[in-house]
């Protein structure tokens, strides 16, 4: 094929100019099925037209929970008590002013909902993973309690009954129908502008890794608050239209699991993360539902056929339609095309860009760490230490392994909180302040394994991180002009830039190590933290590593960092401070260090020594720390 | 006074149940990371499978507790290999839904087969009560409890005496090392879940007694599990067996003091209040986050 003889790296332009046809055929769909969509009610039907407006508020809910479960990763079994919450709305409403129509009430149903997901995100803003999805269930749950047993407001168990439409019969289902459309049509809209905002690479960011995304300066509570509300206003609306078109609300029906799983089943077939995957989940699943309600008088027919759904798509198809669709669209446009992972790095790219420059004072302390203590369990991590970091310095900070060291890191980058010790940056005490405000005020850092958004790609995640955070910010585009251009610098400045636009899990360890120190950079760090920049990667790379540190280090930036490879550090820092049993044991310059009887001690071993100067010399590593 | 002892009482009887039925809840969490969500499921099956041999074969509920633990093993151990084996190393929310479905399976299969009326297994001794002073003891709970803390105490046996038992441990410690040192990730990923839905088998044929049961129970059946192993922290056995204490009485004490309907509400709150004030539950500790990816 003559494509393979294409220059390396055409591979993903050409995926992006390609499939012109296809966007014409995905569009063409759209308009035929919005067309259809829109004049349903036209069909004689009353049973499909049923079927439809339910497949719409399914569509409605399961493209709100789209935003909390396929942009933010967080799932939850609650979505159905909003549509709950929504119809209760209106339904107490109607019944306390029964003369105003109840689509009055829509957009309070909208408002409450969003109110109670707000509290609800408050509520967890600690709780990840399991204990989320455990304490949805238990809202759900919770709610439909307090609906049952409220009984001045809800009713109790009878429920409430609305009044009948007070329309025309001609009208028929119509005023209910355009509804909601135009809630669909509003929450689809509300979806596509958080996924190409500020705002929705930071919930992707919390996705892949949300500690990582704190370290970046991703306020991630604040995020995911809005994230909340934002996945249930229209929700709370289709619930309040949803109890009007059913003219009755009931706690068993409002707030069964059975609704939020309904939602989540839409969200996953259609495809989690993509726009219209939870609409396409929707008009897929309900059609399946109804005819299991009617054909066998639902019960336990249902259960099978959904519980056998769900446990078959998770086995077979965890990615949903539309995204599989979407994949096998690209195999098939990129066959026989050479992808780009097997190249040497390029780096022609000598280091011009200057990123940053900025006046440094070395007597002043940047970072200082005073008798810091840290306990996991019985075991004391960190015990005591204090150190400082000039400004200016590339400070090394090396010890055995299980010695601190990267608890340090994370004591002093936020993503721990110390037990006891005080934490100086620049002036100003930072010991208890969250990670993303460490990270506005100058603190950057890498991590030992790295820890990229693997899904992202390198040039999404390089644009990523945030320098301060501000309300307007999360509107702004999430790759725009000039911070898009600068990202491509850094990425030219370390060498990967021909691979921006390739997922970053796609890369080798070591390319992600360059991709997550441009990450870093792009914030403009006074302080940059490096975890092992040297583990795990080749000779050359550590070269070029030693010599991107040097080079950013004369603009003016300070370094702190946690390596092994003794040749590495001993070329390249001053001063050193040695950690071991939580505590720093010895510090001074490289030569003080390697005849430090302490350190050859506890260290180095006193069969350490290095032959002559050692500048940035990769040899193989002496002293790998379990002496 | 004496209300409150047997309010008290009664509570930590039906907690001996809860702990049995939570403590495989924890162990498959534990080693696997999966939280279980068909757990409840499997507890209704195991009172219908139990309730099936008392009105076929005549054999007593209790008896026939060794018959169920056997089956319930075999078909932990068959889910296992044919679903939740596939899903293992991938994100939560991926495992939380398989199980989920495999509830909603197991819910529409038992209703096919038993229907979706109350069943209960009413032996001689389902009414009996042993009188002390003035406390009345139900005789079935109180050979049920004493049989729960049998099969726990083995259960606990099983896990530091055997090999079996300490290639759980080291894997739900770090699975990574156990692979490391020649534990078989995958069988004894299989066998913990066969151990944890046996007995839970052993907790189900108990229900049977004590409790009327319809399949459509399971979800608060989960719910209550779930709040027993979050109050007592996910993956921890002996923070299972105090948190099921905990809610047992709670539940028994909201039914005296409070009214019939809120021990149903005692497990949402459990839930909410722990995850709000500690998170990582009575027993459970939070460990360095970054070291195993």
């Amino acid at each position: 094929m003559s494509a393979m003889n294409q220059p390396l790296g055409q591979t993903w332009v050409q995926k992006a100019t390609g499939p012109v046809l296809w966007k014409w055929i995905g569009r063409a769909l759209l308009v035929v099925g919005a067309v259809v969509l829109v004049l349903f009610p036209l069909s004689p039907s009353m049973s499909a037209q049923n079927t439809v407006i339910l497949a719409l508020v399914f569509a409605i809910s399961a493209s709100g929970l789209n935003i909390i479960t396929g942009y933010a990763g967080y799932l939850s079994l609650g979505q159905g008590a909003f549509l709950g919450i929504g119809a209760y709305t209106g339904a107490i409403l109607s019944r306390a002013f029964p003369d105003v129509s109840p689509f009055a009430w829509v957009p309070i149903g909208g408002v409450v909902a969003a109110i109670f997901a707000v509290l609800l995100g408050l509520v967890t803003y600690r709780t990840r993973g399991a204990a989320f999805v455990i304490i949805t269930i238990a809202f759900t749950l919770l709610v439909q309690f307090i609906a049952r047993n409220w009984d001045p407001v809800t009713n109790g168990s009878t429920g409430i009954t609305l009044p009948l439409p007070d329309w025309p019969r001609e009208l028929g289902n119509w005023p209910f129908h355009l509804v909601l459309v135009a809630l669909l049509a509003a929450s689809l809209l509300m979806s596509w502008w958080i996924r190409r905002t500020k705002f929705g690479t930071g919930l992707i960011a919390i996705r892949e890794d949300e500690g990582k995304a704190g370290t970046i300066g991703i306020n991630a509570p604040v995020y995911k608050l809005l994230a909340f509300g934002l996945s249930t206003i229209f929700v709370g609306m289709a619930g309040a239209v949803y109890g009007y078109y059913l003219t009755y609300v009931d706690p068993i029906g409002m707030f069964a699991i059975m609704q939020s799983l309904l939602i989540v089943l839409a969200v996953i077939l259609g495809g989690r993360g993509s726009l219209w995957g939870p609409v396409l989940g929707a008009f897929l699943l309900i059609p399946i539902n109804d005819w299991a309600n009617t054909v066998f008088s639902g019960g336990n027919f249902r259960l099978v056929i959904l519980g056998a759904l769900l446990v078959l798509l998770i086995l077979l198809l965890p990615a949903g339609v539309l995204p599989s669709l979407e994949k096998l669209r690209d195999r098939l446009h990129t066959r026989g095309t050479v992808g780009l992972s097997g190249k040497r790095l390029d780096f022609d790219a000598a280091i011009t860009t200057a990123p940053v420059s900025r006046p440094v004072d070395p007597d002043k302390p940047l970072l200082e760490v005073r008798g810091l203590v840290k306990s996991f369990g019985a075991n004391r991590a960190v015990d005591g230490a204090t150190f400082t970091v000039p400004e200016g310095s590339i400070t090394a900070l090396i010890g055995p392994n299980g010695s601190g060291k990267t608890t340090v890191f994370n004591l002093i980058s936020g993503v721990m909180t110390p037990d006891a010790g005080e934490i100086v940056f620049d002036g100003k005490p930072i010991g208890r302040t969250a990670p993303w405000t460490r990270a506005h005020h100058g603190i950057g850092r890498t991590f030992q394994i790295t820890r990229l958004f693997k899904e992202m790609t390198v040039l999404e995640n390089v644009v990523a991180p945030l320098r301060d955070f501000e309300f307007r910010q999360l509107g702004s585009g999430a790759v725009s002009g000039a911070e898009a251009k600068r990202a491509e610098e850094l990425l030219h400045f370390v060498g990967v830039a021909e691979y921006k636009d390739v997922p970053a899990h796609a890369l080798s360890y070591g390319q992600q190590k360059l991709v997550e120190l441009a990450q870093v950079l792009i914030l403009e760090p006074k302080l940059i933290m490096l975890d092992e920049p040297a583990g795990g990667i080749n000779p050359t790379l550590i070269e070029r590593m030693g010599e991107l540190i040097r080079e950013l280090n004369r603009q003016g930036t300070t370094f702190l960092l946690v390596e092994h490879n003794m040749p590495f550090v001993l070329g390249l820092c001053d001063p050193i401070r040695v950690l071991a049993r939580g505590a720093v044991i010895a510090e001074g310059s490289p030569d003080a260090i390697q005849k430090d009887p302490l350190v050859l001690d506890a260290y180095l071993g006193d069969d350490f020594m290095l032959e002559g100067e050692s500048k940035t010399q990769s040899v193989p590593t002496l002293g790998e720390g379990e002496r | 006074m004496i209300a409150f002892l047997q309010a008290l009482i009664l509570g930590l009887l039906i907690g001996a149940v809860y702990a049995l039925m939570a403590s495989g809840l924890t162990l498959i969490f534990g080693v696997m990371r999966v939280v279980n969500l068909a757990h409840g499921a499997f507890a209704i099956l195991a009172a219908f499978l139990t309730w099936t041999l008392w009105s076929a074969l005549g054999i007593d509920p209790l008896l026939s507790i060794p018959i169920v633990v056997v089956a319930m093993f075999v078909i932990g151990w068959l889910t296992y290999q044919g679903t939740v084996r596939f899903v293992r190393g991938s994100h939560m929310s991926t495992s939380v839904l398989l199980t989920f479905g495999i509830g909603l399976l197991l819910e529409g299969i038992m209703g096919f087969i038993w229907g979706n009326r109350s069943h209960t297994a009413r032996t001689g001794y389902t009414d009996a009560s042993l009188q002390i002073g003035d406390m009345f003891l139900p005789v079935a709970q109180l050979i049920s409890a004493g049989i729960a803390v049998i099969v726990i105490v083995l259960l606990w046996l099983v896990l530091s005496r055997t090999w079996q038992g300490r290639a759980i441990r080291a894997a739900s410690v770090n699975d990574s090392a156990a692979k490391i040192v020649g534990v078989n990730a995958q069988k004894v990923s299989a066998f913990t879940f066969g151990l944890g839905i046996a007995t839970l088998g052993a907790g189900g044929a108990m229900i049977a007694v004590i409790y009327p049961f319809v399949p459509g129970q399971h979800d608060q059946w989960i719910a209550r599990l779930l709040a027993i192993v979050v109050l007592g922290g996910l993956g921890s056995l002996p923070g299972a067996v105090i948190g099921a204490l905990i809610v047992g009485v709670g539940e028994s004490m909201a039914t005296a003091y409070i009214g019939a309907a809120w021990p149903v509400a005692i497990p949402f709150l459990v839930i909410f209040i722990v995850l709000l004030v500690r998170p990582q539950g009575i027993m459970g500790t939070r460990l360095r986050e970054d070291a195993v990816a």
